[in-house]
């Protein structure tokens, strides 16, 4: 039962990771919320299942989706933050706020406000059959490809913050944003790339999830967001690899709670947690000390 | 001009009054006047936050829903009259206000704005599955409406009678909500104009120089917080009364962000403009509901126009739709001076 619970919480926390990457990287990059990533990952979902409709083949339908979501996310930035940037940070929250109801019920208009099954046809039937079974734990094929997308596009994200020119630039824009642009780093470039990484990570975990529990629905984004934004802050918010520790630690958190504490208020335990540790230890597990710049 | 801003101003309000009194009166309008003014209530009170001290709240409708479980409750249970309720609900907020804002409104703007959201979902959270006490889901039924008993009076003044009178229908509650709008509105300018405004905005405008000034940031930031929710308490306990029933979702997130949105449209800080957004959003809301199915849309895509509403306003007019009227509401020469010369030095 308990390791059970450990894997489902698993799946659930790489999820919740490859979200959060996307709200701590852009928070280091600009310090916003950007409240709208929870829209990115539901519109991840229901782009999927347009390209699937539209007779695409899975990969296509997932990798076109991605970029789309990618593409919106970069949009997001030039029409919202962009102008907002020298404005007081209270005005690019509301308008963060603003752009995320606006998404959300965009996708209501489009697609409808009822949740809709992933296609089944477009996916291989083996999916939901179990892969491992060890006496009484069983690992469905799903959550394996859940485990080895996660980790890829995790282990690729490092790759690219680590050990790339444009890497290079996020990491040198989140110390010193003035004194990066004297060095010749094209800032709203970077800024661009910033958006559409963390986006199309998001949407992956979108689409991964509603293959997963086999629903999407347009408000899906909401509660995902603010999980995923406290295992950004459970991190330590701005820290990559905090937020992949953070989306791990409250999934399992979240499953272990619901399971042995109390199940009504499963939700209640990423609110918990972010209180918590905002209150406690706002660096979080792996971040820097912040300090509000004046 | 003025002059004319001026009789506009008493015609309307001499219409509103003697609205309800009118043959052609309509149920259905004085019940959205009435929304409109609860409101306008916590508009007033959530602007303080933003508005003044520059801490972005979104989780305003959590001391809302406070305020009226606690009305609720007390009448269920000991059939409390509501003059003894409304006082009871606004410290109960304000309780929850100081609770909350003591340990976390050290923290940076974002962090509180998230703190804030946290705790109002924890607050829906609880009304919800703690079933022994709020009936969950269901909500709580049948609350006894306002009644307003003198009978002390009269037998004060020696009549041997029962001088009690029940609210019933809207017209009565539309014209407590005017008292309670009003009182609001009064004290909300006589403190922005006082001591404690004046280092609110102090707090806004430059943390640092204002605590430089002698400004204690973080007691200021504690009033502000426990006045703010409980106002949102004391609208709540109102609604209680008025609609006679209330649920959990009646306190999610939407409408924490539809009071926002409302301050925001106005003018954040900007007091008249929060009346004139509670007025513009709760209408536009009503139009939309009827609106939207006929199109072949859920009602609950009325937002869509909202995010908008926030996103223009964000972009194109920071200071909200009506500026000229957040001027008037300062009366100290001194700061009006002050506020010239300091808008002088930002466009030169």
């Amino acid at each position: 039962m308990l390791e059970q619970q450990l894997v489902n919480g698993f799946t659930l926390g790489l999820i919740y990771a490859l979200i959060a990457v996307g709200y701590t990287m852009v928070y280091g990059v600009i310090e916003l919320i950007n409240f709208a990533h929870g829209e990115i990952y539901m519109l991840g979902a229901f782009l999927t299942l347009s390209f699937i409709s539209m007779g695409l083949p899975l990969p296509l339908a997932v990798l076109l989706a991605m970029l789309a979501a990618a593409a919106i996310g970069v949009l997001l930035d030039i029409i919202a933050y962009r102008p907002l940037r020298e404005a007081p940070r209270l005005a690019a929250l509301i308008t963060a706020i603003g752009m995320s109801i606006f998404l959300q019920n965009l996708a209501m208009i489009i697609w409808g406000s009822r949740p809709m099954p992933f296609p089944k046809q477009a996916l291989p039937a083996f999916f939901s059959e179990p892969a491992l079974t060890f006496s009484d734990v069983t690992i469905s094929w799903m959550q394996i490809i859940i485990y080895a997308v996660a980790l890829l596009l995790m282990v690729g994200l490092n790759l690219i913050i680590t050990r790339t020119r444009v890497g290079t630039a996020m990491r040198a824009l989140a110390q010193n944003q003035t004194a990066a642009s004297l060095m010749g780093i094209n800032v709203n470039r970077v800024i661009s790339f910033t958006f559409a990484l963390g986006s199309a990570m998001g949407a992956m975990a979108g689409i991964m999830v509603s293959m997963y529990y086999n629903t999407m629905y347009p408000t899906m984004g909401y509660l995902a967001g603010v999980k995923a934004f406290a295992a950004a802050v459970l991190g330590g918010i701005g820290s990559v690899p905090g937020a992949m520790l953070g989306g791990v630690v409250l999934g399992i958190a979240e499953t272990l709670g619901a399971g042995y504490v109390s199940s009504p208020y499963r939700d209640g335990v990423a609110y918990a947690v972010m209180i918590l540790v905002i209150i406690f230890r706002p660096s979080g597990l792996l971040g820097r000390a912040v300090t509000e710049k004046a | 001009m003025r002059g004319a801003a001026q009789s506009l101003k008493y015609l309307l309000l001499a219409a509103a009054l003697a609205y309800p009194l009118m043959p052609f009166r309509d149920v259905y309008v004085l019940h959205v006047l009435v929304l409109i003014m609860v409101y306008m209530v916590l508009a007033m009170g959530l602007n303080i936050l933003p508005g003044f001290c520059g801490l972005l709240d979104l989780g305003f409708v959590g001391f809302y829903g406070i305020g009226a479980y606690t009305a609720g409750l007390l009448t269920i249970h000991y059939n409390m009259s509501f003059w003894l309720i409304v006082p009871l609900a606004v410290l109960n907020g304000a309780l929850f206000g100081v609770l909350l804002g003591a340990p976390t409104l050290r923290l940076v703007g974002d962090y509180f704005a998230i703190v804030t959201f946290g705790f109002s979902e924890l607050v829906v959270l609880f009304l919800t599955n703690e079933i022994w006490l709020t009936r969950g889901p269901l909500g709580i039924p049948g609350i006894a409406p306002i009644s307003l008993d003198v009978t002390w009076l009269a037998t004060l003044l020696g009549v041997d009678e029962r001088w009690r009178y029940a609210f019933r229908g809207e017209v009565p509650y539309y014209y407590l909500a005017m008292v309670m709008v009003a009182l609001v509105f009064l004290v909300m300018t006589r403190v922005e104009d006082s001591r404690l405004g004046r280092a609110w905005l102090a707090i806004r405008e430059d943390p640092m120089a204002a605590a430089s000034c002698g400004v204690n940031l973080f007691a200021y930031k504690v009033i502000a917080f426990a006045v703010s929710t409980g106002i949102g308490a004391l609208a709540g306990a109102f609604l209680a009364r008025w609609t006679l029933f209330i649920s959990p979702d009646m306190f999610k997130f939407w409408e924490s962000f539809l009071v926002l949105c409302m301050v925001v449209l106005g003018g954040l800080g900007n007091i008249r403009g929060a009346l004139v957004g509670s007025a513009i959003l709760i209408a536009l809301g009503e139009v939309l509901r009827v609106a939207l199915p006929k199109l072949g849309l859920p009602a609950e895509t009325r937002f869509l126009a909202y995010g908008l509403i926030m996103v223009v306003i964000m972009r194109f007019r920071p200071h909200g739709l009506f500026t000229q009227v957040a001027e008037s509401t300062m009366q100290s020469s001194l700061i009006k001076d002050l506020r010239a010369r300091i808008a002088a030095r930002r466009t030169a």
